[in-house]
């Protein structure tokens, strides 16, 4: 390929991922500005910021004691020794984070209890379910496989309202049991089908030889299946980990008393909230919620990206 | 597959057991309760009373708001189509042309990376930072002289069906490039280098060569393309709430609605029905006449 053919294609490709981005960075630049500094353009380098880098400039040519003029939310400016003056920015900068994370805390909280354990039902239950129905054949195996694969005709819409009159009835309402029991129900499903696939790839001497040594269905899930598989595992977690994370709409419902928000429904609760006045709150909030995520992000790509490019994504 | 012995069996479905109790309770007996809850009248915790198809036949005739939202509901899909088919597609091309592995993997990486904020706050920040009052658009617009064109994108009724489409703009998936990616990835060298011997390179060579070859994954992304963008109104509950007046309502936010503001819970589970039927007939459609390259194989 010709260099300016290769230098054309970096361009293009830069140029989509920082448009991709671009409201990430509004999203992170507004987590260090006031509201007057928003309304005064959608777009700038905090004043806190500048104002740091002030007072540094000022103690690093010497004048360390020369007074400097602090401007504060309401735009009225004062004189101020430096070292107040860096406090005083300090606490514009870390205002924002701190409000949200005294807000975000418990949904955060609840967020991990219900993603962790829904993640740990699925990949038991997935996991085992398609051992046993890829590799043994009984009455109603195949019924069972059926069952199973069949719920993936029914789009959630059709089962949205019923399930909150269900949830309601079995008196679940405003508990993690409301979220974890349908996500796993619903989760297990995909988890199933990518593991039944996997299992049935691999040579039935593996297992043939495992049952000569006497080894029962607990010893080939745990001496085989699980060493086996691990990639589908981190497959099949990271997505369910991702489903859990981002799903608003099912929380936001069957919270009708706001005691048990995630990070999804909390963040729209508090988008509908006084807080929603005060822009770095807001912003602060949505960047604190992408934390664990980006946490998750940085240790598994690699694994991720690599079950997703197996080929096992297509119709 | 073995035929275990009975204690094994035995073994067998208790081992399924849990899974399966699941299944029947939290998917099975709502999809049963969605058909025959759809057939009654009654709020949450009320008396039900039973009124035939009353539900479906006051929707598809009465309801003001079915048509436009069914026209809603297929405008924003089709677009969703558009996009989702045509742009992570070039860009997972673009990178698949790279020849150091190190870029294509550093670009993957870049692509997938906004994956970590989650829907709800993306939506908000669009809200708030893009088409708020002060938001980027009317200052861009007033810095480049145009203030006139300046509006509330979406609360405009001119502009808000528009203004929810663009947003998520450029539109690049993470995951449908990985997928995309990875059905370039499938090919075959042989194929690659037979192209290349007889003179088929670039454009030409992705429109006779690629794209034949990653019609299975092109189908994937379409089928969930059509069934999110039929069943999706998360993103129209936040941004517009279906207004301004039912400009942005589709069927799936009507629904909403009605179920948890107005407390018509049987009249929600008949339009849940309906959306569910025009999926099913969507999905089978698409699966009988949207053929991907192992079925051709398969039959030839």
């Amino acid at each position: 390929m010709g260099r300016w053919r290769l230098l054309a294609i970096h361009v293009t490709l830069l140029t989509v991922a920082s448009l991709t981005m671009l409201p990430l960075a509004f999203m992170v630049n507004n987590v260090f500005r006031s509201n007057r500094e928003f309304y005064r353009s959608f777009f700038s380098i905090p004043d806190a910021f500048k104002g740091l880098a002030r007072v540094a400039g000022a103690a690093a040519v010497g004048d360390s004691n020369e007074p400097v003029q602090v401007e504060d939310e309401q735009g009225q400016s004062r004189q101020m020794a430096p070292g107040e003056a860096a406090g005083v920015y300090f606490r514009q900068i870390k205002r924002g984070p701190a409000m949200a994370w005294a807000v975000l805390r418990p949904y955060l909280i609840n967020s991990l209890i219900v993603s962790i354990l829904t993640a740990l039902g699925v990949s038991v239950l997935g996991s085992s379910a398609g051992y046993i129905l890829s590799r043994y054949r009984f009455l109603g195996s195949r019924a069972a496989l059926v069952m199973f694969l069949a719920t993936m005709m029914f789009p959630g819409v059709l089962t949205l309202v019923p399930s909150f009159l269900l949830v309601k009835n079995l008196g679940l309402l405003n508990t993690y049991w409301a979220m974890i029991l349908p996500y796993v129900a619903g989760g297990q499903v995909f988890a199933t089908f990518v593991f039944h696939s996997f299992f049935k790839g691999l040579p039935e001497e593996l297992f043939e030889s495992a049952r000569m040594d006497g080894a029962g269905h607990l010893g080939l899930y745990w001496n085989i299946v699980l060493p086996l598989s691990r990639p589908v595992f981190s497959v099949v977690i990271i997505m369910n980990i991702l489903g859990t994370w981002n799903n608003f709409l099912w929380p936001f419902i069957t919270n009708t008393d706001g005691s048990h928000h995630v990070i999804s429904s909390g963040l729209f609760a508090l988008a509908t909230s006084q807080h929603a006045q005060n822009f770095s709150t807001m912003f602060a909030a949505y960047a604190i919620s992408s934390v664990p995520l980006l946490i998750l992000f940085v240790y598994a790509t690699r694994p991720f990206i690599r079950g997703m490019t197996s080929g096992a994504f297509k119709a | 597959m073995i035929r275990p012995s009975l204690r094994s069996t035995l073994g067998c479905y208790a081992i399924i057991l849990p899974g399966i109790v699941l299944l029947l309770t939290f998917i099975y007996l709502p999809v049963v309760w969605a058909f025959s809850k759809s057939l009654q009248e009654f709020e949450v915790g009320g008396p039900a009373r039973f009124v035939g198809l009353a539900n479906y036949r006051e929707y598809l005739t009465l309801d003001p708001t079915c048509w436009p939202s069914v026209l809603n509901m297929l405008m924003l899909t089709m677009f969703a189509v558009c996009v989702r088919l045509t742009v992570p597609l070039i860009v997972a091309k673009l990178i698949h042309s790279l020849p150091r592995e190190r870029w294509r993997h550093f670009y993957r990486v870049m692509f997938l990376a906004p994956i970590v904020v989650p829907g709800v706050a993306v939506q908000l920040i669009w809200q708030g930072m893009i088409y708020a009052d002060n938001g980027m658009l009317n200052s861009l617009l007033s810095a480049v002289g145009l203030s006139g064109w300046a509006r509330g994108w979406l609360s405009d009724p001119h502009t808000a069906l528009a203004a929810v489409m663009m947003v998520g703009f450029p539109f690049v998936g993470g995951f449908e490039v990985l997928i995309y990616y990875a059905g370039l990835s499938a090919i075959p060298d042989s194929v690659n280098e037979a192209a290349l011997l007889e003179g088929c390179t670039g454009v030409s060579k992705f429109f006779r060569i690629d794209i034949p070859l990653i019609l299975s994954q092109l189908k994937l992304i379409l089928l969930l393309t059509v069934i999110g963008g039929m069943q999706g109104f998360e993103g129209l509950f936040i941004l517009t709430r279906g207004g301004p007046g039912f400009k942005t309502t589709v069927p799936g936010l009507w629904m909403y609605f009605n179920a948890f503001s107005f407390q018509r819970m049987g009249y929600a589970c008949a339009i849940g029905v309906l959306l569910f039927l025009a999926i099913f007939a969507l999905t089978l459609l698409n699966l009988k006449y949207f053929k991907s390259a192992e079925d051709v194989k398969g039959e030839s």
